[in-house]
């Protein structure tokens, strides 16, 4: 058992290097995602501060608590996305075309074989360090002093994000083991996430609820910035428990798609 | 050694209707229907050998593959490779064995057959003098060099193919399971694919199972056969026992004087009821009897008596004709007892 684990760390090291070597392969496409990246976090910021200029506060955030919080959700996000962009091709093609069959012939792992394919995707590096700058100017105008304890799971707390992420989206790339492609779902379902980078005080109850405890995106931003912000524990303490019940969830619907899946044609 | 007992294997397909209309009531009724590729298959292939998985389309060849690789769990029955559910110990199987998949790549698309070459090495964990040695043996046979840096999406599917095969044989794996290896390749490519497989079986006494629908990959890998029809073994053994169940074999004589060729079948025809003669190139008579009636011998002695031979030779009876007889559901069955091994009681 530790012999597999030592085994796959080893390979993942290996195949992070061939995703960075990819990434010079394919210099355009990095800078093209990059580009595009910048672009949209660029207008969101713009939007942000277009309502700002009209209110002083929206739900009770101001401008620079919604950008800590905005640049806060691109953290766990730019992690997982530096991780697991093949679920995407799970999703939409691999099932579909009988390629899927490589990840059960490999003495590997077959989600770490299908998540090493994309080792290092480029998007994900850009969120992470536009992430990283928009958490840190906008926690240097709010004054922001975290605490040690803080300071301390901040690290976790984007890593459990990272792993919320991970797990919604692995739980509906897998039902293409059964429908085939589910790409419409999975594209859903990161369309709702985009909502995790707001306040959730602006919207209604109703969907306030789904992204709490159906598809958990807010224990991705919103919960660890009330807490970063505030200091109030409140729904923070239920992050590891989330987590936890959403990938062993993930992991589950996965395991039986790979039981189930039927590689089409000869 | 490779085990099948009982294995089934059955797909859901749902019913879909035509039209507007019908697609909708497939939204709202769930009717299925159960189409079962694999029926109760039970053969044992012996380690070390080279066996032809032979069946016409839909005969459950690459489903009984897909199972027997891991890929698919059987709806019933067993399967065993070397002593393992390979479905249920899938990284353990897959450590052993080797998988060609024809018309699906397993290189990595946007990286060149090195890159994806040192990649396998290390998830195999390929030791170097193996390593080394394989890479050699690819240079030499399969001009792998010659693929360079190209990404694998941008190589022709020739070149893919032989990229593919060494992939299945660098960790040298006890067992190959190749679907249809040879798509794609020109005749020299052939040849140097069916050298390598020999090659490789001779020196490290590697278990080849392969599939294909080009009859001469068959006749140049393989030493036996093992023959699916309808999700059923119909026949299992050498080459040579299968070809033995040929109704019709034939023999081509060429004779000095005497009467001319279409004279010559006219005789040979009306003397011997049941058989036919026909001319073949350059003035020779190609005579096509039916085994259940007379023996080669018998044949030869008329011919003998008859004609002034000059050349005469019998050649082997023509697999695709053995296999086209068996997939029609030829009168005779094909199923020569005793030939096949242990696992056969279940099939038959």
């Amino acid at each position: 058992m530790t012999r597999t684990v030592w085994r796959h760390v080893r390979l993942a090291f290996f195949l992070g290097g061939v995703g960075l070597h990819r990434l010079s392969a394919y210099r355009v496409d990095f800078v093209l995602g990059a580009g595009a990246f910048l672009v949209r976090v660029g207008l969101q910021t713009a939007v942000v501060g277009l309502v700002f200029r009209q209110v002083p506060a929206v739900g009770g955030w101001t401008y620079h608590e919604v950008l800590f919080l905005l640049g806060f959700s691109l953290l766990p996000r730019g992690l997982d996305h530096l991780f697991t962009d093949q679920l995407w091709e799970l999703g939409r093609k691999l099932v579909q075309r009988g390629e899927f069959y490589r990840y059960l012939v490999r003495p590997v792992n077959p989600l770490f074989s299908l998540l090493s394919e994309r080792f290092f995707h480029p998007d994900g590096l850009g969120e992470l360090a536009v992430g990283a700058v928009l958490v840190g100017w906008s926690g240097n105008e709010l004054g922001l002093r975290p605490t040690p304890l803080q300071w301390a799971v901040v690290p976790l707390l984007v890593l459990c994000g990272a792993l919320i992420h991970t797990s919604v989206k692995l739980l509906f790339a897998s039902l293409s083991f059964w429908t085939v492609t589910s790409l419409p779902s999975m594209y859903a379902a990161s369309q709702v996430s985009e909502f995790a980078a707001y306040p959730l005080d602006i919207y209604h109850p109703s969907l306030r609820f789904l992204l709490t405890w159906v598809l958990p995106f807010a224990f991705t931003s919103y919960v660890p910035c009330v807490y970063l912000l505030t200091g109030a524990t409140g729904l923070v303490v239920w992050l590891p428990l989330v987590t936890a019940g959403a990938f062993v969830l993930a992991l589950t619907v996965w395991r039986r798609g790979v039981n189930a899946y039927e590689m089409t044609g000869s | 050694m490779i085990v099948a007992e009982n294995l089934v294997k059955e797909f859901r397909l749902t019913e879909r209707k035509p039209g507007l209309v019908g697609s909708l009531s497939t939204l709202f009724t769930r009717e299925h229907r159960i189409v079962r590729a694999v029926d109760g298959v039970s053969f044992t292939i012996p380690a070390g050998s080279k066996t032809a998985y032979i069946g016409a389309n839909g005969a459950g060849k690459s489903t009984t593959i897909k199972m027997l690789t891991g890929i698919m769990t059987p709806t019933g029955g067993r399967c065993l490779v070397r002593g393992i559910e390979p479905y249920r110990h899938r990284q353990a199987n897959a450590r052993s064995i080797g998988v060609v998949f024809g018309q699906r790549s397993q290189l990595w698309w946007d990286l060149s057959v090195p890159d994806s070459f040192r990649i396998l090495r290390r998830i195999y964990d390929v030791p170097d003098p193996v390593y080394r040695r394989n890479l050699a043996l690819y240079r030499d046979l399969l001009d792998i060099d010659a693929l360079g840096t190209t990404p694998v999406r941008q190589l022709s599917l020739g070149q893919r193919m032989r990229a593919e095969i060494a992939a299945s044989l660098l960790h040298d794996p006890a067992v190959v399971f190749w679907d249809e290896p040879t798509i794609g390749l020109d005749m020299v490519l052939k040849d140097a694919v069916r050298h390598l497989v020999n090659h490789v079986h001779r020196e490290l006494g590697t278990t080849v199972v392969l599939t294909s629908h080009d009859i001469a990959d068959i006749a140049a890998i393989c030493d036996s056969a093992l023959v699916v029809d309808r999700g059923r073994v119909v026949h299992q053994g050498s080459i040579r026992d299968l070809l033995r169940t040929a109704e019709r074999r034939s023999v081509v004589f060429d004779h000095r004087g005497g009467p001319d060729p279409g004279h010559a079948c006219a005789r040979i025809e009306q003397e011997l009821p049941g058989v036919s003669a026909s001319p073949a190139e350059d003035g020779r008579i190609k005579v096509d009897y039916p085994v259940d009636r007379f023996t080669s011998r018998q044949v030869l002695a008329f011919l003998l008596e008859r004609f002034d031979l000059a050349d005469c030779y019998a050649p082997e009876p023509d697999l695709e004709d053995v296999l086209r007889r068996i997939y029609a559901g030829g009168s005779r069955s094909p199923l020569a007892a005793g030939v096949a091994g242990p696992g056969q009681g279940g099939a038959a």
